[in-house]
């Protein structure tokens, strides 16, 4: 009988069906992925054991607290976002130019007095941002316009939820006005972004 | 499959070959990456994920009749950056008896849990910052309020009269 000889089998294996999934999920992943937008001050918020998940199919408004107090507002909402610059430069006689359109949606928040708004527009978010001209909206009794860019902002879209993202040490003085702002304008239901948190036994 | 087959032809009239290049090429490095880079998007995507805690205030436009709650069934905290505060009862009268515990688990926890045994289902917190609290401090307690399943909580500004109090106590 003749020797059976067996088939030597290569070693190398072919690839392509893994390399094939493995972009498949490489694309999955870097379409879904979101970026965290540039933030204006950095604000670490303070832990809860909730696990509600962050509401605002429709939209969504976020008004941060630095540590300072300085008061920040944005939103997802393009329309909104939109209507709210008109409408304030409208209010207080501020010209735009595109190139200030240009630079006011380069930046995801808006955290300025309105009276800097034509200084702070005039340059890049991140210039502006070194100069330290984002002081925050005022928001006191006397000259409250974060009162006024959150009813624009309403108007334009009145399904728009209410997300506040606070820093632990910032002052509670300062949550107790934006509350008290929002509640002038109906909103009662306010979402806390806090950081997860372990659930006790 | 990606390869290309070769081996096709043989020997046929002793054509002359050219030698040909191996079509083959090592993916090794490609798949490499691929998995590298999903690796670190799978991690970014996850981890990030924020949480939120609702918070509901009473209508302000809304004057409609609201249940009375008993005094006895309630007790006022105020938070503080230092510590918290707690009394039962009304701030001006003398009998009133203010104390101060921290935010551990041992502190306003087994406060909250020793209240909610006593006085059951119909425990009310009326929570009454301090003018130094810092926001920290509100959701530290909002979410004990959670943790001890008490849902009965209100947000009130402080008065002069719980202030009084608490200097007057000395804590």
């Amino acid at each position: 009988m003749p020797k059976v000889k067996a088939k030597r089998q290569s070693v190398s294996l072919d690839m392509t069906a893994m390399c094939d999934v493995a972009f498949l999920l490489l694309t999955f992943f870097m379409l879904t992925a979101k970026f965290k937008p540039e933030e204006a001050v950095s604000i670490t918020p303070p832990s809860s054991i909730s696990e509600k998940k962050l509401e605002g199919s429709k939209g969504l408004i976020t008004i941060s607290v630095g540590s300072d107090g300085a008061i920040y507002m944005g939103t997802d909402d393009n329309n909104a976002r939109t209507a709210m610059l008109e409408r304030m430069a409208n209010r207080f006689g501020v010209a735009v130019t595109d190139q200030m359109k240009k630079n006011y949606y380069a930046s995801e928040i808006v955290g300025y007095p309105a009276g800097a708004m034509r200084q702070v527009l005039s340059m890049k978010p991140t210039d502006a941002k070194n100069k330290g001209l984002l002081k925050g909206i005022p928001c006191d009794s006397a000259n409250n316009e974060l009162f006024l860019w959150v009813s624009y902002a309403k108007l334009a879209n009145p399904e728009l939820k209410v997300a506040i993202k606070g820093d632990g040490n910032s002052n509670y003085k300062v949550f107790n006005q934006i509350v008290g702002t929002l509640q002038e304008q109906n909103i009662n239901v306010f979402q806390l972004i806090t950081s997860p948190e372990g659930k006790p036994k | 499959m990606a390869e290309i087959d070769q081996s096709g032809g043989g020997k046929k009239g002793g054509k002359k070959r050219s030698k040909k290049a191996s079509t083959k090429i090592d993916m090794t490095p490609m798949v490499d990456l691929g998995f590298l880079l999903i690796t670190f998007f799978m991690l970014t995507t996850t981890l990030s994920k924020p949480v939120t805690m609702q918070l509901n205030m009473p209508d302000k436009t809304d004057t409609k009749e609201t249940s009375p709650v008993k005094l006895s069934e309630t007790l006022t905290v105020i938070p503080d950056e230092k510590g918290i505060y707690y009394y039962q009862g009304i701030p001006t009268e003398a009998g009133t008896k203010l104390e101060k515990t921290n935010y551990s688990k041992d502190g306003i926890r087994a406060v909250l849990f020793d209240f909610k045994k006593r006085i059951g289902n119909n425990f009310t917190i009326v929570i009454k910052p301090s003018k130094g609290a810092k926001y920290k401090n509100i959701v530290d307690f909002l979410d004990e309020c959670a943790i001890t399943d008490n849902k009965r909580y209100a947000i009130l500004e402080i008065d002069p009269d719980t202030e009084a109090l608490i200097k007057r106590s000395g804590l």
